[in-house]
């Protein structure tokens, strides 16, 4: 049973972390991206490329991985996704942009990096055992880091003033305005920010899991998931829904593993009698 | 002198219905000049051709003899001119102390924005009761204290509030007119009202312009026009 929540608890942390970046483009400029799962790959490919292929150390590879999303992030904005909202009043213009994008960013990733399932070291070896819980260090190292950035990030959209005009952004954006916000720039910077959080995922879990080209779109469809469960643009909920569904499914892949493969067909069809009693998830406001 | 604020002949549509035409009207130094009409007379698209929310079609709007229309939001503000919106517009979701954070969030140094605080808070000390309350779940005279507070954080020339007395328990109102009228003096802010409640409005004044259908129909002194037969024909309900 601790090994179950072990699982789950160090599942949740990575989950959480992409569902709040998600979370924070929804939040800012209405747009769902399609291509969350596809920056988490080319994440994974940049730490990849650094720590696996050039040498250096882990946490340069990670910083990379960062700033490369952060930078494909800021340019998306600015050149893709604000000159469409500029131009189409329609929510589904932006939609199938981000569905093109990430379309395109599978097709990079695979032209840059081929198809072939890619991992490296470990980043410290060894294994935690107890009595009743046996976790390798790298995954309690990996948990850490995704818990310490997630607090990390509340601090800053709670205390900087960078975060409340976000915050202010997501909440009403004419009055944002009217205190001086700039909303092109915030736009770009909290689309930069959503990026990196997923590129640093995927950088952080190239460790653990390794990374293929193919694994954007489930990675995308997962953190969907979590935001639905905990209400979209809610930082709170996405938290909350990171976790639940890191907890599912290391419950899931326990307890069902008699019946086979079927841990997502249960949270799916849990998920769609939840959705259909409680259509805003667990915190259906915008942002708190 | 010049005025703080001049429009010269200003025309602004939404599509292709007219809002204003051939407006011309003036803000001076100090003053505080209220607008009244009826709803959709063009009082509130005033305020949004000033803020840059809504771009005009025709005429020039000058702010200390500068030519401003065109200018984005973000860059009116910083130039001294704070706008209370319609339907107050709080962020439902952040602390009173957030809320006025964002009025300042133009400024720096922290020190007189902390001073500028106090300020708001000695002014409104219902305010520092709910400090750390979330703006959203207080009442409709506490959001517009709030909203009122939160302009006067980025330290304007010129305030523009927009129907503050809408939705407001008639007793807050007598509130908030005493308040408009101590900012305007005490903090030295030219002041633009729009409201319906036209006898507040005019109370709180010196001058005004009665707009009818995008157009300026009377204008004057506010005493005088609390008087006039005409005014309080259209604009007063007629009795008193």
């Amino acid at each position: 049973m601790e090994q179950v929540i072990a699982n789950g608890l160090y599942l949740g942390a990575q989950y959480a972390l992409i569902a709040l970046g998600l979370t924070l483009i929804f939040a800012l400029m209405n747009v769902l991206n399609f291509a969350h799962g596809q920056m988490y790959v080319l994440g994974g490919f940049v730490t990849y490329s650094i720590y696996g292929q050039l040498k250096l150390p882990f946490v340069i590879a990670l910083i990379c991985s960062g700033v490369t999303l952060a930078i494909v992030g800021a340019l998306m904005e600015k050149f893709l996704f604000r000159t469409v909202i500029r131009r189409s009043k329609r929510e589904e213009s932006t939609m199938l942009l981000a569905a093109a994008t990430a379309f395109f960013l599978d097709a990079v990733v695979l032209l840059l990096f081929g198809e072939k399932q890619r991992g490296v070291p470990k980043i410290i070896s060894g294994v935690f055992v107890s009595d009743r819980v046996i976790l390798p260090y790298d995954r309690i190292l990996v948990g850490v880091v995704a818990i310490v950035m997630i607090a990390t990030f509340m601090l800053f959209m709670q205390y900087s003033k960078p975060g409340r005009a976000m915050r202010a952004l997501a909440q009403d954006r004419i009055a944002a305005q009217l205190m001086g916000v700039k909303v092109e720039r915030y736009s770009m910077i909290g689309f930069a920010l959503g990026a990196m959080l997923a590129g640093i995922v995927g950088g952080l879990l190239v460790s653990i899991t390794g990374v293929n080209s193919g694994i954007g779109g489930p990675i995308s469809i997962k953190a969907f998931l979590m935001v639905m469960i905990g209400g979209a643009g809610v930082v709170g909920g996405a938290i909350a829904g990171g976790f639940i569904l890191g907890m599912m499914e290391s419950v899931g892949l326990t307890v069902l593993r008699a019946y086979g493969d079927i841990t997502y067909l249960v949270i799916f069809a849990l998920l769609m009698i939840f959705l259909s009693i409680r259509p805003h998830g667990l915190m259906g406001k915008p942002w708190g | 002198m010049e005025p703080l604020l001049k429009f010269d002949d200003v025309e602004l549509y939404y599509d292709h219905v007219y809002a204003l035409k051939g407006v011309s009207i003036e803000v001076h130094e100090g003053e505080t000049v209220a607008l009244i009409g009826a709803n959709g007379a063009g009082k509130s698209s005033i305020l949004r051709a000033i803020t840059g929310l809504r771009k005009i079609r025709k005429g020039e709007i000058r702010y200390h003899g500068s030519r401003i229309d065109g200018t984005a939001p973000d860059e009116i503000v910083r130039m001294g001119i704070s706008m209370v919106p319609e339907a107050r517009r709080v962020f439902p979701f952040m602390t009173v102390r957030d809320n006025l954070l964002m009025g300042a969030f133009t400024r720096t140094n922290k020190i007189e924005i902390q001073q500028s605080i106090d300020m708001v808070l000695t002014r409104f000390p219902r305010l520092k009761e709910r400090f750390s309350q979330q703006a959203g779940t207080m009442s409709g005279g506490e959001q517009q204290m709030l909203v009122i507070g939160r302009a006067l954080m980025a330290r304007p020339r010129l305030l523009l509030l927009d129907e503050p007395s809408l939705g407001v328990a008639p007793k807050l109102v007598q509130d908030i007119a005493r308040s408009i009228v101590a900012i305007n003096r005490d903090e030295k802010v030219s002041v633009l009202l729009v409201e319906q409640n036209s006898r507040m409005a005019l109370r709180v004044s010196q001058r005004a312009y009665a707009l009818t259908t995008g157009k300026v129909a009377l204008s004057g002194n506010s005493a005088e026009m609390l008087a006039d037969e005409r005014v309080r024909h259209l604009y007063l309900g007629g009795e008193i």
